[in-house]
């Protein structure tokens, strides 16, 4: 390859593909990616690896998939949606070809899944294939549901428990692989609303400055005075609204946006300065059009980095407030919930504690590796390595 | 520079009514009261109280009246100090708060104190030997740590030395053994001791590792400055070069970073203090979460705030002091 061809490639290579490169070549981040997908996998497949119904029945004369009418709306919810993030991944090229098209059809998609859920009635359904006779069956691989309580409690991990069960008798290998889900979209969700209500204020106040901009400025410095807990565990408590997973994701994401709005609102007023977009307004472009298609473009690498280590926060927050008894409680699986019940019985049963530990440790440090990855890519001159 | 403090002090004011009108907002815009809850109206399950006394309490602490005008009512109370009374046991929610400061306080420090000591030694080392085995080791080690949630940390440091399956050489919970008040001072402060060395790392690792983060760049910021250059040139021994020159400049922004690590602090005190069954200003709280003491609860959350405020500004004065380049004029 000549010189003159190798610059015009790196002359063409777009702002998104150059953070890729340098993302992808560290080994750090991207392994972090790798184990923060799988772990989406693991919480969509989660009822699959771990259930008490049986894949597959051959008995009574029938052929049967017991554990498709036996899966919750929020099993399906995952087994839906992570599919559907990767399709999206997938046709990404396509997709901003045309993108008011492809954007209908992702939320046509999205209403049709939520009201299919909302009109099937919680299952609940507490058979277990495990012990009904049957001429074949093919169980999960860890054949106990998450709330099923079993005769013998205590047991420390084994080639029947691998991860032990509590103090009920529950397999906790089952409820962590369970958990995840409780876990990973607490985070994900929350720190949408974040991402939402930081980047619309923030940048709101960059663009338009002015009165707006000391109101909301205000407003941020304010907020960033209560310790990070304490606001969210007044919220939660006040409102008796412990085990409901959508508010706890409200709440999360509704007291941790400041530190996004406070970058978006930076950039916004750092880039609303230069020609680009006093160009785009001279063309008559709208204001929502600048804002959109020429400011949020240009800001989106840090608000990117800054969303990953929110979504590690937010994961970590959740977790604390379970264990704390203010979040996801029994019998709803949750590592957070899992680690308070080690508290009780750390004398002796140190499984209850490791495991889940250990996943939070796990998530989280893939998330911030990711998050470090990012921002090393997206401004390579903070590279601290 | 007095202008410029007087500025800033008087900017606290319109903050401060923000911060206390929020958490009031909060508290009062939640379902049930106190009044219901202690009365057994709720499903709290309190001792049974007539309709006529329940009336009573809800005009005392005047939970009948608007927001806006209870605020007003709290803000004027508060301008003199008075926090007003705990709905639960009518202790001022002064002296309660009082009871539980110094625990707290003492548990917050130490942690802060130790975290600098550890991690500004931990950041240098980083730095001078920079990409080095020294500096990868250091900087995943502390990413690590910066990784595990302090309760989950906890719960392993119970189980590991404080009198779980292996080792029983701490105590497992509380601030003090039994036996305290027998003790004679200086055992009593051992005991204390013992006591809080859990909770202190569990508190420390934390803020440790960023704290240790920030030393690492800011050193290597100092070691890429002019004036280290030139002092290496007129031939000083690279001793003096890194302690006089380059650590002195560095140690600027480290300082001043402990305001941002107060507040992550303080909420990670909430939780340490829960599990180990610390009564500080953690278990008051969440004592009085439980009770809906609606006084407390305002008093603590607004408490935490003013000190997280406070010390923001104390550490943007802090800047402008120990830099003269920097000036606000």
């Amino acid at each position: 390859m000549n010189a003159v061809a190798g610059s015009n490639e790196i002359y063409q290579e777009s702002y998104a593909h150059r953070i890729w490169r340098h993302f992808e070549a560290d080994a750090f981040a991207r392994n972090g990616l790798r184990v923060v997908m799988a772990l989406f996998i693991i919480a969509a497949l989660a009822p699959f690896l771990a259930n008490s119904h049986a894949i597959l029945r051959i008995g009574d004369g029938r052929v049967t998939f017991p554990i498709f009418p036996s899966l919750e709306a929020i099993e399906w919810r995952f087994l839906l949606y992570v599919p559907l993030a990767g399709i999206v991944y997938l046709l990404r090229s396509r997709f901003s070809q045309r993108p008011g098209l492809s954007f209908s059809l992702l939320i046509g998609v999205i209403v049709l899944i939520e009201i299919t859920l909302a009109l099937t009635h919680p299952v609940n359904d507490p058979t277990n294939d495990r012990d009904r006779p049957a001429s074949f069956k093919l169980m999960p691989f860890i054949p106990y549901s998450p709330i099923e309580s079993t005769p013998d409690s205590f047991s420390p991990p084994s080639w029947k428990h691998l991860c032990g069960t509590d103090s009920t008798g529950r397999d906790i290998a089952a409820r962590m692989l369970h958990g995840a889900r409780t876990s990973l979209s607490i985070g994900f969700i929350a720190q949408s609303i974040a991402l939402l209500v930081g980047v619309t204020l923030g940048g709101l106040a960059g663009y338009y400055r002015g009165w707006f901009d000391i109101g909301v400025s205000r407003f941020i410095e304010i907020m960033d005075c209560f310790p990070p807990l304490l606001l969210i565990l007044v919220a939660i408590s006040l409102f008796d609204s412990q085990n409901n997973m959508f508010y706890i994701m409200a709440v999360i994401g509704l007291t941790s946006w400041t530190g996004l709005a406070r970058l978006v609102r930076g950039e916004f007023l750092r880039l609303s300065s230069q020609p680009f977009p006093q160009a785009a307004r001279a063309l008559g472009a709208s204001d929502f059009r600048v804002i959109v298609r020429h400011l949020l473009p240009n800001a989106l690498g840090p608000i990117l980095v800054s969303a990953t280590f929110g979504v590690a926060s937010a994961i970590l927050i959740e977790s604390s407030l379970s264990f704390l008894g203010f979040g996801m409680q029994a019998p709803t699986p949750s590592w957070g919930d899992i680690l308070s019940d080690a508290r009780r019985y750390i004398d002796f049963a140190w499984w209850l504690a490791f495991f889940p530990g250990l996943a939070i440790l796990i998530t989280i440090m893939s998330y911030n590796f990711v998050g470090e990855g990012l921002r090393d890519a997206v401004d390579p001159r903070l590279k601290v390595k | 520079m007095t202008t410029y403090i007087i500025r800033r002090i008087l900017l606290l004011v319109p903050t401060l009514f923000g911060i206390t009108l929020l958490t009031f907002l909060l508290i009062r815009l939640s379902p049930g009261n106190a009044a219901l809850l202690k009365g057994g109206g709720g499903e709290g399950g309190g001792r049974a109280m007539t309709a006529e006394v329940r009336e009573q309490m809800i005009k005392l602490y005047g939970l009948d009246k608007p927001p806006l005008v209870a605020y007003a009512d709290w803000v004027g109370r508060s301008l003199s100090l008075d926090l007003g009374e705990s709905i639960v046991d009518h202790q001022a929610v002064t002296k309660k708060i009082a009871e539980r400061l110094p625990l707290t306080i003492s548990l917050a420090g130490s942690a802060l104190v130790l975290s600098y000591l550890i991690a500004i030694p931990l950041g240098i080392a980083a730095a001078l030997r920079r990409g080095k085995i020294v500096d990868r080791t250091i900087s995943f080690v502390v990413f690590v740590l910066y990784s595990i949630p302090s309760f989950a940390a906890a719960l392993f440091l119970i189980l590991l030395v404080a009198g779980g399956d292996y080792l029983n050489l701490l105590p497992m919970y509380g601030a003090d053994s039994l036996n305290a008040p027998e003790m004679s001072p200086l055992a009593w402060l051992w005991d204390r001791i013992l006591h809080m060395i859990l909770p202190v790392v569990c508190l420390t690792y934390a803020s440790l590792a960023s704290i240790s983060r920030y030393a690492r760049v800011s050193m290597l910021e100092a070691l890429g400055q002019d004036f280290v250059r030139t002092a290496r040139a007129k031939g000083l021994p690279e001793r003096l070069v890194i302690f006089r020159h380059a650590l002195r400049n560095a140690l600027i922004p480290i300082i001043t970073i402990f305001a941002l690590e107060l507040p992550a602090l303080i909420g990670g005190a909430v939780i340490i203090e829960s599990i180990f069954s610390l009564p500080g200003m953690g278990q008051l709280m969440f004592q009085s979460l439980d009770s809906k003491d609606e006084p407390v609860i305002m008093g603590i959350t607004v408490l935490a705030a003013i000190v997280t405020l406070l010390s923001y500004l104390a550490a943007d004065i802090l800047y402008v002091v120990v830099d003269p380049r920097i000036s606000y004029e």
